[in-house]
């Protein structure tokens, strides 16, 4: 079905971040009305889409699609909306609405580009996952390295720079591996468009078919760092202000996610892979790359490093039991993307609050933290008990049913994981809470310490709304703990929408 | 000893790197033939079908239009991120530039490489080149200002403002003329219309020209903003 809002998902976004520049030419103050104005205009849009297919997505028949330009789908380029891209589109806007409020205490008005910056991820990510074009794919994930690169570098600070610079040197790296792989099905196939190289790539030899799943393999695990490349991922996370970090673990990770699972099953299809043998080798590296995260996170002196490493083994999971091709697996898969993406995103935002007036994100500057602020400490421990998977909370119900998913599959291996991961958690993040229930004394050197010691970030703009919305991600998390049952209907369409790739094919190419 | 041993390590990795990949290449199977449905299409028809007797230009601002909207975004993004790093709102490095010569040659050449730049934009359509060529020759124009004339005389006439307004301006003709095609047409950036004429003639193609020009200005505008803010001097205690 054509329906145009859905372009306005992307152009909206890639308005504002075109006004902002402009608005602060005039005069600086307004630009928070027109950020506000902008992702209230997203938020609409989402929710009459919402309200007007509310049956489709009920019973898993949405199909929505937009031809650009006019043009069918061989020739141009379309945005395909079906149940997997919206439930993942939902989730991503609101992640990303709380944070721009967040980054409005946070950041304040002093700096224009963080917005623009930031709508242009809001734009990028919204086509990443609408666009039923692999060329259209690379220029919106092209966008998003550009985007959230810069914002690393935001504090201009040394480390801030060297992490920027590394996080570009990696993702650009797998940015060109996909713009090969891109070139190279184009070269075969005379196609660009996903559903019809999904149509055709089977027929492809099978040498050609490995070169072109590795390519783009190589660079979605750049992309998301798994085990051979994970190192840049936890410099970036440690030396990146806190908004924008919850961006990166929050929901860049998750759209690479996406498009993995858009890639594989959708475009090069699951026999495919399974005929190039790369399946056990995908779940062995993938779990490898989770017990290494975990293994990494026990020494990390860090608390932002800490949590970095924490995300490399989360992901490293959710991988492997995508990977199982089993529903089981996807249900337990997806869930577990929906409550990473508030967990890690509430911790980072948390964290943001919490180290303001710290040294360092040091184990040792740890000391008093929660003394400080207890409520909001209290959010924070409830968070890590989520990461840590405590039954009332929505960590527990997604690890609950990846771990049902892998002892279904009978992957032992995996089973283990998930229980070594949460164990380890426990021992890893029990330090911070112990520690940051320790009473400060301070001596005359801390004292003159902390006065010369330049703090990271001196004084936040509206403290209030920066609390709110640590609160607002803890309460996500406690909500949806009881009623992870919600969400059932939505996980449910969305893996039909994954596994029926016929209908995929036939929708774009037949409408 | 130690250098020498840390470098025929390097060297030798780089070689061992360059032999795997040789190898892998060597795996791929051979070229078989391409299915040329889609590029047959556009060569049969594209003239027909958007006016544009530059079959390139026809692709990329008319069949695959979107895709040049995010490659002109990703040029935005990566002007407001260097702004954005870089800036400190100092002036820049002042500098009196070369000798009296140059000076006068240069400014006897300028108009002409302003007008270049400008047949480049406008003819995209035409004849080779388009908005993302002409508008690096526009920046151009501002890169060598600074060099002949020192650094401060181009800022002095053309603020960072300026530059950003029209950046702005660059950005918003294209993504305005895509609305109107929601407008007018149905369809997000397609091409409108009304505005066709006669193949061959300078306003014709629909909406291509003006998005061309468009993104000429905004590359344009956006490359010396990139420049200006890399040769501006930073505060020590930044780096």
């Amino acid at each position: 079905m054509m329906e145009t809002r859905i372009i306005l998902l992307i152009i909206v976004p890639l308005g504002t971040a075109f006004i902002i520049p402009f608005i602060d030419l005039i005069n600086a103050k307004l630009r928070r009305f027109f950020v506000l104005l902008g992702i209230s205009i997203q938020i609409f849009n989402l929710t009459s889409i919402v309200v007007q297919y509310f049956d489709q997505i009920r019973d898993g028949s949405l199909f929505l699609q937009y031809h650009l330009g006019g043009w069918q789908p061989p020739f141009g380029i379309n945005l395909v909306m079906d149940n997997l891209s919206f439930l993942f589109i939902a989730i991503v806007t609101l992640s990303l609405l709380f944070i721009i409020i967040y980054s409005i205490g946070y950041v304040g008005h002093h700096e224009g580009k963080f917005y623009v910056l930031y709508f242009i991820i809001i734009a990028a990510s919204n086509g990443a996952m609408l666009t039923g074009d692999l060329f259209n794919m690379y220029v919106f994930i092209e966008l998003l390295t550009i985007a959230s690169g810069a914002l690393i570098a935001f504090q201009r600070s040394h480390p801030g720079s060297e992490a920027a610079i590394k996080y570009l040197f990696y993702n650009i790296i797998a940015g060109s591996l996909i713009f090969f792989g891109v070139l190279l099905t184009y070269f075969n196939l005379g196609t660009l468009t996903m559903a019809d190289v999904a149509n055709n790539f089977a027929a492809l030899e099978s040498g050609i078919q490995l070169f072109i799943t590795a390519i783009f393999l190589t660079a979605l695990l750049i992309k998301m760092g798994v085990f051979p490349f994970l190192f840049w991922l936890p410099k970036s996370y440690d030396s990146s202000p806190a908004p924008v970090t919850a961006v990166l673990s929050g929901v860049l990770s998750k759209i690479y996610l996406y498009l993995f699972i858009r890639l594989i099953w959708t475009v090069i299809g699951f026999e495919t892979i399974v005929a190039l043998n790369l399946n056990i080798l995908l779940i062995d590296i993938a779990l490898f790359s989770s017990f290494l995260g975990h293994v990494f996170a026990l020494q990390a002196n860090n608390i932002k490093r800490l949590l970095g490493y924490s995300s490399i083994g989360h992901i490293g999971m959710i991988f492997a039991v995508i990977m199982l091709n089993t529903e089981a697996g996807f249900y337990g898969g997806i869930l577990h993307i929906i409550a990473h993406m508030f967990m890690k995103a509430g911790l980072f935002v948390a964290c943001g609050y919490l180290l303001q007036y710290t040294v360092s994100n040091h184990y040792r500057d740890f000391k008093g933290v929660g003394l400080r602020d207890k409520p909001v400490f209290i959010a924070f421990i409830i968070l890590l008990l989520s990461m840590i998977g405590m039954p009332p909370l929505l960590g527990f119900a997604s690890k609950w049913f990846i771990l049902m998913a892998f002892l279904e599959a009978q992957s032992y291996f995996g089973a283990f994981i998930v229980i070594f991961g949460s164990l380890t958690a426990v021992i890893y993040y029990l330090r911070y809470i112990a520690k940051g229930f320790e009473e400060v004394r301070l001596s005359e050197d801390d004292l003159k310490m902390e006065v010369f010691n330049q703090p990271l970030l001196s004084v936040l703009y509206r403290e209030k709304i920066v609390t709110f919305i640590t609160y607002a991600y803890t309460a996500v998390i406690i909500i949806f703990g009881f009623g992870f049952r919600f969400l059932n209907i939505p996980l449910r369409m969305s893996i039909e929408s994954i596994m029926n790739v016929e209908r995929y094919i036939e929708l774009v190419l037949g409408g | 000893m130690h250098k020498y041993l840390k470098k025929t390590l390097v060297i030798s990795v780089f070689i061992l790197t360059a032999i795997a990949l040789y190898e892998n290449f060597l795996l791929v199977p051979e070229y078989t033939g391409l299915r040329t449905g889609v590029s047959d299409y556009i060569i049969s028809s594209g003239l027909s079908d958007t006016g544009s007797l530059n079959l390139i230009t026809a692709v990329l601002y008319d069949y695959r239009a979107f895709d040049s909207l995010g490659e002109s975004t990703v040029i935005f993004g990566a002007v407001s991120g260097i702004v954005l790093i870089l800036s400190r709102k100092m002036l820049p490095v002042s500098s009196r530039g070369l000798s009296f010569i140059v000076k006068r040659t240069f400014g006897l050449v300028t108009p002409f490489i302003a007008l270049f730049s400008l047949y480049v934009i406008t003819h995209g359509h035409l004849s080779p080149g388009g908005g993302f060529q002409g508008g690096v020759i526009l920046a151009v124009i501002s890169i060598i200002f600074s060099i002949v004339y020192g650094s401060a005389f181009d800022y002095r006439r053309y603020s960072p403002q300026v530059k950003t307004a029209m950046e702005t301006m660059g950005a918003f003709t294209f993504l305005g003329l895509g609305v109107v095609g929601i407008l007018m047409e149905g369809f997000f950036l397609k091409n409108l219309g009304f505005l066709t004429a006669r193949t061959g003639t300078l306003i014709s193609a629909g909406s291509i020209p003006y998005v061309n020009f468009g993104v000429g200005i905004k590359v344009g505008a956006g490359l010396a903003i990139i420049f200006y803010s890399m040769i501006q001097k930073t505060f020590k205690e930044d780096f």
